[in-house]
């Protein structure tokens, strides 16, 4: 059961790194997102360090949107998501496993960038590591939910929109949770109420979301 | 075995049709009574508010809207739930003839709080805790029934607004409770505006009648709609 | 593993989710999830210092006075107390015995010198997080009285 996993999320990442452009287009997206709030609302610091973890963040939840269109529609289209339905392994272990892959690829690199965008917006050094600890918490929960979404939406015609429309209500406590613990940082206070909370949603998230896409999957494809 | 047969003798869109025309047909002549009553009481029965003055009966409609988004979403994801266990179409039917009903009331929540904080507090929308609840809970149905109406097949239609309709339950709490935690956060939208005015018996009556009307009302509005339901898959 | 023993694994995951969900939830709350400091925080010099920060408590009942358009109240919850000046239009549901949260900075004097003063208003008399920091200053306090 667990070679299976290991496969597939080696399977995942070598066609990522395969089509490395799908991978960039939505990294690049994240920094343009964050790149364009100065430029609508003006250049003053006070404000930018005001706005700057909620824009960082929202920016986070819209580029895991972009990229959860491709976590199914590629083995959806030459049948090897049939032959993982199908298959020996349990569907919740093939569905953990490319929410793992999809993690590694669209949300971890968030996490890596988001200390560059922090500069952007002149956040106090010392909110670098609640900021990229709280993605780091955040983005496997964004994954798991809008996997979920994904699997629903499997082969709609509109489905990127309906796939924002049905996931960001659900993303919303992360939203608050995340850049509300770096708020909570910024004012002096210790964010470790909220990051705890988000430890409690990844935890959730890991453990029960690979039911529901699974479910999700098998309403999908039957 | 017969008490088996009789438990889902119902359960048949065929058998049901007629029954639920004839509770339709009663729960609308309720809610009717119910809402003149309610309306009455809270127009001309109960008392004018110290601090707000005649503006704040708006709550008559306010509250029970809200009370009856969050129990129609309830019900639905109930029913939604009892239809994928059982594997019973008539239980998606009603999951899916909620939906409307839920949205509508949700709507008519948002719409008669901002109207409550335009004369209260001098704006048409604060970002409080169960007004923003309300919005997302209204994204929720909206999008429970944008994917049941992009889904041509019925029985994937059926099945995959259920699944979407347990998550959305599920995380109703969490929502809930990051929404109130994220008001504290910034005091500024400070005052709560559904803060009723100390409840004077009169006003608790007249709400609790507006309440049972929506309800009557939310069943007959359902059944119809099933009904309908039930003749287009025929 | 035999398709029975898989169930009671996937189920006894669940249950250690659950269970390690909860405990981190209930650990979280007895962090401090308010968005203010309270007297007692600034008291032991918690709140940062030469910054602007926010302290939320109860107003003192009778501590309230008026010079011109300077005012000054204290900020206690029940523990310890803050003397607090701001200049400027108090909002309409400031009163004594509510609670209030002020924003600004710490003086070297010890007062705390407000560039903002919120009232928050609720079906209770005081906000749920000021009471919570409340019932905080209270179980310090007990601690303290047992050594």
């Amino acid at each position: 059961m667990l070679d299976v996993a290991r496969c597939i999320v080696y399977r995942d990442l070598l066609l990522a790194l395969r089509r490395l452009s799908d991978v960039g287009t939505a990294l690049l997206f994240f920094v343009v997102v964050a790149s364009l709030f100065p430029l609508g609302v003006g250049a003053e610091p006070d404000l930018l360090r005001a706005i700057g973890p909620g824009v960082i963040w929202v920016a986070a939840l819209l580029s895991s949107l972009l990229s959860l269109g491709r976590l199914f529609s590629a083995d959806h289209g030459d049948g090897t998501l049939e032959q993982m339905l199908l298959g020996a392994a349990p569907l919740p272990v093939v569905a953990a496993a490319k929410g793992l892959a999809h993690w590694l690829v669209a949300g971890l690199p968030l996490v890596l960038i988001a200390p560059l965008l922090a500069l952007q917006y002149d956040l106090a050094a010392g909110l670098y590591g609640v900021l990229a600890l709280s993605l780091l918490l955040g983005t496997p929960v964004l994954s798991l939910l809008g996997a979920i979404g994904a699997a629903l939406t499997l082969g709609l015609r509109g489905g990127g929109v309906l796939l924002a429309l049905l996931v960001l209500p659900l993303y919303v406590p992360v939203l608050i949770l995340g850049a509300g613990s770096v708020d909570m940082a910024a004012a002096g206070l210790a964010p470790d109420g909220q990051l705890l909370v988000l430890g409690a949603l990844a935890v959730l998230a890991a453990v029960f979301a690979p039911w529901a896409i699974a479910a999700a999957l098998r309403i999908s494809l039957e | 075995m017969s008490t088996a047969i009789r438990w889902f003798w119902f359960a048949s869109p065929q058998t049901f049709l007629p029954l639920a025309g004839a509770i339709a047909r009663w729960c609308a002549l309720g809610a009717a009574l119910l809402a003149a009553a309610g309306l009455y009481v809270g127009f001309f029965v109960a008392p004018t508010d110290a601090q707000q003055g005649e503006v704040y009966r708006i709550i008559f409609i306010h509250v029970p809207a809200a009370w009856m988004s969050m129990f129609l979403y309830l019900v639905m994801a109930l029913w939604a739930a009892v239809g994928l266990a059982f594997n019973t179409r008539l239980s998606h039917m009603m999951a899916r003839a909620i939906a409307p009903t839920g949205a509508l009331f949700t709507f008519i929540a948002l719409w008669t709080g901002s109207l409550w904080g335009k004369p209260t507090w001098g704006t048409y929308w604060v970002w409080d805790a169960r007004l923003t609840s309300e919005l997302i809970l209204l994204f929720l149905y909206l999008g429970f029934m944008a994917l049941q109406a992009s889904i041509e097949d019925p029985r994937r239609s059926d099945r995959a607004g259920a699944l979407l309709a347990i998550v959305g339950a599920v995380n109703v709490p969490i929502i809930y409770y990051s929404v109130q935690w994220w008001n504290t956060l910034h005091q500024g939208a400070s005052v709560s505006l559904t803060r009723a005015p100390s409840m004077a018996a009169a006003m608790l009556t007249g709400m609790l009648l507006m309440a049972l009307a929506f309800w009557l009302y939310s069943i007959a509005v359902t059944l119809v709609r099933v009904r309908c339901i039930i003749l287009e898959r025929q | 593993m035999k398709p029975r023993h898989k169930r009671i694994a996937a189920i006894a995951l669940g249950v250690a989710a659950l269970g390690i969900a909860t405990a981190l939830v209930l650990t979280a709350f007895q962090k401090n999830l308010v968005f203010f400091f309270t007297p007692s925080q600034v008291a032991a010099n918690e709140a940062p210092q030469g910054r602007t920060f926010r302290i939320g408590g109860m107003v003192v009942v009778g501590s309230l006075k008026r010079s011109g358009v300077d005012v000054s109240f204290a900020v206690t919850d029940t523990a310890k107390t803050i003397p607090v000046v701001y200049r400027g239009a108090l909002p309409d549901l400031f009163r004594e015995g509510k609670g209030v949260v002020a924003q600004g900075s710490l003086g070297d004097d010890g007062v705390f010198r407000a560039r903002e003063v919120l009232a928050k208003h609720d079906e209770n008399y005081m906000p749920p997080d000021a009471a919570h920091a409340l019932e905080q200053a209270k179980k310090a306090q007990r601690t303290v009285q047992t050594r």
